[in-house]
């Protein structure tokens, strides 16, 4: 019993992690109608640079989220202006499919870039307290990963933030809605669009942080981790930031029931036959845009 | 003030617009009366900024308007209400008119505009919590106009601002508009509803297939038997 | 710098990669160039078919009954996809494939951990150039059927359904049929493709075919070289194989960082790949029809 519940605690722990990682999928989807399946290697980077900073100047990896997530946020910026925004030109089916395919080899690029920068091998920051946990009762508390889900559900509540109360994160969501429009209100949507790529693109590099840091960093998570955001996109729908946490804490506690009662070996599969199931079940696709 | 100079306007293969020229001045109502397809939307949006004319030019207060995105000619004082009111379904009325008020120059009056059109809409006030999405047709309307409001236009260009809505409310919208022409707004009315758009005009023109066909004041074309004839439909020529 | 390309067995190998690597991507050009869906579970039929014929043929069937077996259940494998998972269009339909044939190959890893390989018998009885002739044929014989089925009645539905679901259907073409009838093909195709590669390959993890890397490829080469054209899956499965063997002397995976830039540019800017590439250096007009997976803003559009 004590097994499961701390399968479950670790379930969450990562769940949180997913729901970040899936929240700047989302933003991008939801706002430009545009699949980038290179997410996940926009968070192997993040991973990586964290990973560097620590490595190199000893920097504190929750620390490293104040270098790392500006500059993937810059880094999403030119992603946009030199590949996307031709695409947005586009209209809306050829665009997700284009999307999907420069996405495509975008990933195949970053994925090779880091292979060979970085080697295949994989990385993890060991910091003082990485190993330690709380013990409550009978199941322990991860000390590292217990932040890292504080730092992801911060994020999201900044994220909510920013998209409700701000200006432009108004702007982003009537452009989500109905570019048109928006335009009409004197909003540039071109701008719009590229600030949405570049927060999804730094919140993508957060997830990579964090990902580093309770876990480890390879470039063969790329794959894994847009698969995961893709499924939690799937799972929660577009247009709620913490609607798509949630999707990501029920994703790792789907994940650690199966682990617990298949085995280790069939983690995966449950959210990725869930995934399908879900797709299929709503033939329009994900989850009906409101 | 704005003066559309020979515009050609397609999509694709189809020709929307042929050598249209049209303008408005300070101070004036202008309508645009034609049927379904006549190209009426497509002359809207190419003055907004939303489609790229072929040829011809679209100046205002002398400036070209004819690559401007849109979001810069509404900075310019050109704002459009479009057609089907294409409100921000899940954001509340006063998140919608809030939006209005985005360019630097609206920003800076936007609790004196938000008054405004209170003031001319004050369903709108009563309302301002609710989601845009729940709102009657009529009620959707006014929202659609205010958030036009909200930007500070010279020229307010509406898109089929009638379409749906009962004849009560329709005659609601008129003086609505009446109203806020006397603000000092010239307003440019594009409408299928002839009898309404050339009754509350000073100016009116004719489009139909895409090209001017008629040009006059609002009361002299309403008059026009010709007119009655191909808009008003028959019954109108008994009258 | 020259390739380490010295001796005759060497040429073989490479012979076999390559025309491996044409099977694969004619066989993907089938559902993804001529029918236009963007299929991201090919390796899952690849692995299909290597499995299967492993299976059998260490069990002592003859190599060619074990590879169609394994083409066979590849086809149906690839019949269950398409009633799964038809109903998604588009980018849904490609992701959710994708997810399909990780599951897969996730259950084989689980399963089939251990190296497959040949027992000593056959490691001794090795014949490479028998192996060479097979891949050929393979080759040769994906390319045909791509170019038979583009000429035939079905291709030309395919053409229709790719360009146009919608209007297809309206026009009495039963667009998941014919989706269904392409991917079958496919299947088919890549199946048996899978089945050579279990003849060829003397030792590999049961996995190993099924890693998603072999259906980018696939996608890589056809867009490349012109997806939805005959010859353009043989041009860019040339130059895949030169420049990962290039450039695999001295640095090992750039040629996948080569090739994703060069699969991103050609999806915007040439979209008729290689072949259209070719085709404007001799003066003709780029690729109208054919070659169009990827829908080009029409000047109408409102954007």
């Amino acid at each position: 019993m004590t097994a499961l519940a701390q399968q479950l605690l670790l379930g969450v722990l990562l769940g949180g992690l997913y729901g970040l990682a899936a929240a700047g999928l989302s933003l991008v989807f939801g706002v430009l109608r545009v699949l980038n399946v290179a997410h996940g290697e926009l968070i192997m980077l993040g991973g990586y640079g964290a990973f560097w900073l620590f490595d190199l100047f000893g920097l504190d990896p929750f620390l490293s989220l104040l270098v790392v997530m500006p500059l993937a946020g810059a880094l999403g910026g030119l992603l946009y202006a030199g590949l996307f925004a031709y695409v947005v030109r586009l209209g809306e089916e050829p665009r997700i499919r284009t999307s999907l395919l420069v996405g495509f080899g975008l990933a195949l690029c970053l994925h090779a870039l880091a292979v060979r920068l970085f080697t295949a091998d994989e990385r993890a920051i060991t910091t003082t307290y990485a190993g330690r946990g709380i013990p409550l009762g009978a199941i322990v508390l991860p000390i590292g990963r217990l932040v890292s889900l504080a730092v992801a559900v911060l994020l999201i509540l900044l994220l909510d933030a920013f998209l409700q109360r701000t200006r432009w994160g108004q702007a982003i969501r009537a452009a989500a809605e109905d570019w048109e429009a928006a335009a009409l209100q004197g909003i540039d949507v071109r701008r719009a669009y590229t600030l949405a790529f570049a927060i999804g693109t730094a919140l993508a590099g957060a997830a990579g942080v964090l990902v580093a840091t309770g876990y480890s960093v390879s470039p063969a998570i790329g794959l894994e981790w847009t698969l995961k955001a893709l499924i939690v996109v799937v799972l929660a729908g577009l247009g709620s930031a913490l609607g798509t946490f949630a999707g990501g804490v029920v994703l790792g506690c789907a994940e650690a029931l199966s682990a617990a009662l298949f085995g280790g070996a069939y983690r995966e599969v449950v959210g990725l036959l869930l995934f399908f199931c879900v797709l299929v079940a709503r033939p329009q696709g994900f989850f009906g845009r409101p | 003030m704005l003066e559309v100079w020979q515009l050609d306007a397609a999509y694709g293969e189809l020709r929307a617009l042929a050598e249209v020229s049209v303008r408005v001045e300070p101070g004036e109502i202008v309508a645009l009366v034609g049927s379904n397809g006549a190209g009426k939307t497509t002359l809207l949006r190419s003055i907004a900024g939303l489609t790229r004319p072929r040829a011809g030019r679209i100046r205002w207060r002398n400036e070209d308007l004819g690559h401007l995105p849109p979001h810069k000619v509404v900075e310019r004082g050109v704002a459009m209400v479009p057609e089907g009111r294409r409100l921000f379904g899940h954001m509340t009325v006063e998140e919608n008119l809030g939006l209005g008020a985005f360019t630097r120059r609206a920003r800076g009056e936007r609790s004196a505009s938000l008054a405004r059109v209170y003031e001319i809409f004050p369903r709108l006030a009563e309302r301002r919590r609710q989601r845009a999405g729940a709102l009657s047709g009529g009620e959707q309307q006014m929202v659609a106009i205010g958030r036009a409001l909200m930007t500070r236009p010279a020229l307010l260009m509406l898109d089929e601002p009638s379409l749906g809505l009962a004849p009560r409310v329709v005659e609601a919208l008129l003086e609505v508009l009446a109203t806020i022409h006397q603000t000092g707004v010239a307003v440019f009315l594009v409408e299928q509803n002839v009898r309404a758009a050339l009754g509350l005009a000073h100016r009116g023109y004719l489009l139909a297939h895409g090209r001017v066909v008629g040009e006059g004041s609002g009361a002299g074309l309403l008059g026009d038997p010709e007119v009655r004839r191909a808009y008003l439909g028959p019954l109108a020529l008994e009258r | 710098m020259a390739p380490l390309v010295v001796r005759r067995e060497d040429w073989l190998n490479l012979g076999v990669v390559f025309f491996l690597a044409v099977a694969l991507a004619q066989s993907w050009n089938v559902i993804g160039g001529l029918a236009g869906q963007v299929n991201l579970g090919h390796a899952a039929f690849f692995g299909l078919g290597a499995l299967v014929a492993r299976q059998l043929w260490a069990a002592g069937t003859p190599i060619a009954a074990a590879m169609t077996a394994g083409a066979a259940v590849a086809t149906t494998a690839g019949l269950a996809l398409g009633l799964a998972a038809f109903r998604l269009r588009g980018a849904y339909f490609a992701i959710g494939t994708l997810a399909l044939a990780e599951v897969l190959r996730l259950f084989v890893a689980n399963n089939l951990s251990q190296v497959s390989t040949l027992p000593a018998a056959a490691i001794a009885g090795y014949q490479l150039g028998v192996r060479y002739y097979t891949a050929a044929g393979l080759a040769l014989g994906t390319t045909l059927a791509v170019g038979w089925l583009a000429a035939s009645r079905l291709g030309l539905a395919m053409e229709a359904v790719r360009e146009d679901e919608e209007a297809a259907e309206a026009s009495g073409v039963g667009g998941f049929q014919v989706k269904l009838a392409a991917l079958a093909c496919s299947t088919a195709l890549v199946g048996l493709a899978g089945g050579v590669f279990a003849f060829y390959q003397i030792s590999y993890y049961p996995q190993h075919p099924f890693n998603p890397t072999w259906t980018f490829d696939a996608v890589l080469i056809t867009f490349i070289g012109g997806v939805g054209t005959i010859h353009g899956p043989v041009l860019g499965a040339m130059l895949f194989v030169l420049l990962r063997d290039y450039l695999a002397v001295r640095w090992a995976d750039l040629h996948v960082l080569v090739f994703g830039a060069l699969f991103v540019a050609i999806v915007l800017l040439l979209p008729g790949g290689l072949v259209e590439v070719g085709q404007r250096l001799r003066g003709r007009p780029g690729v109208a029809g054919r070659g169009r997976v990827v829908g080009r803003a029409s000047s109408g559009s409102s954007t």
